[in-house]
């Protein structure tokens, strides 16, 4: 197995992490098993694999949404369970797969953290506002707009705006670019590589689709049954599979998540 | 109270009542819903629990003593919460310790106040006023007690998803559960408003019409209902209350975490 050699500093760590549930028989399965891996800062790190492989369960670990039933998660070398969850979740920021839009406009779905924090509530030509649409490829005027007449698509990329409008540190994603088409994928995917270099952003990104991965991702992590069959740099997991599960992976025609 | 005026009902007279509810089952029987059985189970029983009720009255109108009173009032209470179990089939975590708190400060507090402060009559604890009083007060906040609890569950369930994007942006518990709790509290409270609203017009309530018939003079009657109608509102909003406040927290973890039922 290679790994990235690098200076950048390594920003989240998992370590022999095991995730047990009960299934609705009562037996207990494991969702995640003997899972270990670093992604560092400035570095994209895509998680693939066929569904119901643990990997949502896998980025929800690392805001704390979900505990593991044993192993560490480390943010900057530090165990997360000695910070405070709330705090934790400002520097580590996560876009589920499914966007949820509060009622009112974008600019107030835009405006949720800071409620939630307490602070000053940026107005509509704040540096913020016009930064974290800019990045997510929406244009100003969107602001205005119902947040929930919105397409899937669009609801998407405000999900991601309201994710980075705090400045985290880590962006967690869970399939960023599913309800995208090929050309706002496309997009989304430079512009994503672009903040992550600049600002030294650390993203961990789930997902089904392999021309994404291959195209923006440093790292790859392949996860099937709850396990990490293989990692290392993305160019040589996806063109040099190791494991026979990989290169079926790999063969199959790219399924779309539903 | 003067109960000279009210006719008293001979066996006779009751027969002929339940005369209705065999035209009832007969109604029942010619267009063959299958309840008959029900029908008349049900009579039977409302005959004997009501009998049963007025021999223990009788005897505990005539005790001195606070204690078996309160007694009586924490059974009432403790059918109530067994009512509830029975009436909601998904369960909020830690759902009897939840109820029952809230049920006894809600009601018990409201009640106290009211005999106290409001009604004033000694000893306070006169099993003739309250226990009839308790038993409206626990009776309507039961309902308003299951409608909150019921639907601060449904809400939880419906709204994961608005709930962990919440707490992924950074809020807490309490913060993401903002307007399940809100939706839950406001569903506890349209029955008792509802009522308020249409009070004298579309309905009589009962305790006032009781009254009346037992030759209280209308306009004491209404107040009466007046005073109890606050109370019983007060005391479902409390208990209501008490119940959101507890009962939201047990759907996190102590790190914000959503982990439901």
């Amino acid at each position: 197995m290679a790994f990235v050699k690098g200076k950048d500093p390594v920003t989240v760590r998992l370590e022999k992490i095991r995730v047990v549930r009960k299934n609705r028989e009562g037996v207990e399965v494991d969702l995640l098993r003997d899972i270990s891996f670093s992604a560092r800062s400035g570095q994209i790190t895509a998680v693939i694999g066929p569904s119901g492989g643990g990997k949502s369960t896998l980025i929800r670990l690392i805001n704390r949404l979900t505990e593991p039933s044993s192993g560490t998660v480390f943010l900057e070398g530090k165990e997360i369970v000695r910070l405070d969850p709330l705090q934790l979740r400002r520097t580590v920021a996560l876009v589920p797969q499914k966007p949820f839009m509060f009622e009112g406009s974008v600019l107030d779905n835009l405006q949720r953290p800071f409620v939630y924090r307490q602070e000053p509530l940026p107005a509509i030509d704040s540096e913020e506002v016009r930064r974290s649409l800019a990045l997510a490829r929406l244009d100003l005027d969107m602001a205005q707009r119902d947040a929930r007449s919105l397409s899937v698509g669009e609801q998407q990329r405000v999900s991601l705006a309201r994710a980075l409008i705090t400045s985290p540190r880590v962006l967690l994603l869970d399939e960023p670019t599913s309800a995208l088409d090929r050309r706002t994928a496309d997009a989304l995917a430079a512009t994503l590589q672009e903040i992550c270099r600049s600002q030294k952003l650390t993203v961990i990104m789930v997902t089904h689709d392999l021309r994404l991965a291959g195209r923006v991702a440093d790292y790859c992590l392949y996860l099937e049954g709850g396990c990490i069959l293989e990692q290392g740099s993305a160019e040589e997991l996806l063109t040099r599979p190791g494991s026979q599960q990989l290169q079926r992976f790999l063969a199959e025609p790219s399924e779309e998540e539903a | 109270m003067e109960s000279q005026t009210l006719e008293n009902l001979e066996l006779v007279d009751l027969a002929l009542a339940y005369g209705l509810v065999l035209l009832a089952v007969a109604l029942a029987r010619l267009k063959r819903i299958g309840q008959e059985g029900q029908m008349l189970w049900a009579s039977v029983r409302m005959v004997f629990q009501l009998l049963a009720v007025g021999y223990l009255l009788h005897f505990v109108f005539a005790v001195k003593n606070p204690l078996p009173v309160i007694a009586i009032l924490f059974v009432m209470g403790a059918f109530a919460l067994q009512v509830m179990g029975g009436r909601i089939r998904r369960k909020m975590p830690h759902f009897y310790r939840v109820m029952g708190t809230s049920l006894f400060i809600g009601c018990g507090g409201v009640t106290f106040l009211f005999c106290t402060v409001v009604v004033r009559y000694s000893p306070w604890w006169d099993p003739r006023y309250l226990i009839p009083l308790a038993g409206m007060i626990i009776g309507n906040s039961m309902n308003g007690a299951s409608l909150a609890a019921e639907r601060l569950g449904a809400e939880m369930r419906e709204r994961k998803d608005e709930i962990e994007t919440a707490l992924c942006l950074g809020a807490s518990g309490r913060q993401a559960s903002e307007t399940a709790v809100q939706t839950a509290f406001r569903a506890a409270l349209v029955p008792t408003v509802n009522t308020m609203a249409a009070m004298g017009i579309v309905s009589l309530p009962g305790m006032m019409t009781g009254q009346i018939l037992s030759g209280t003079e209308p306009m004491v009657a209404v107040r009466y209902q007046i005073a109890i109608m606050c109370a019983i509102t007060g005391a479902v909003a409390i208990t209501a209350f008490l119940i959101l406040l507890q009962g939201y927290r047990h759907y996190f973890s102590k790190a914000h975490q959503f982990v439901g039922e």
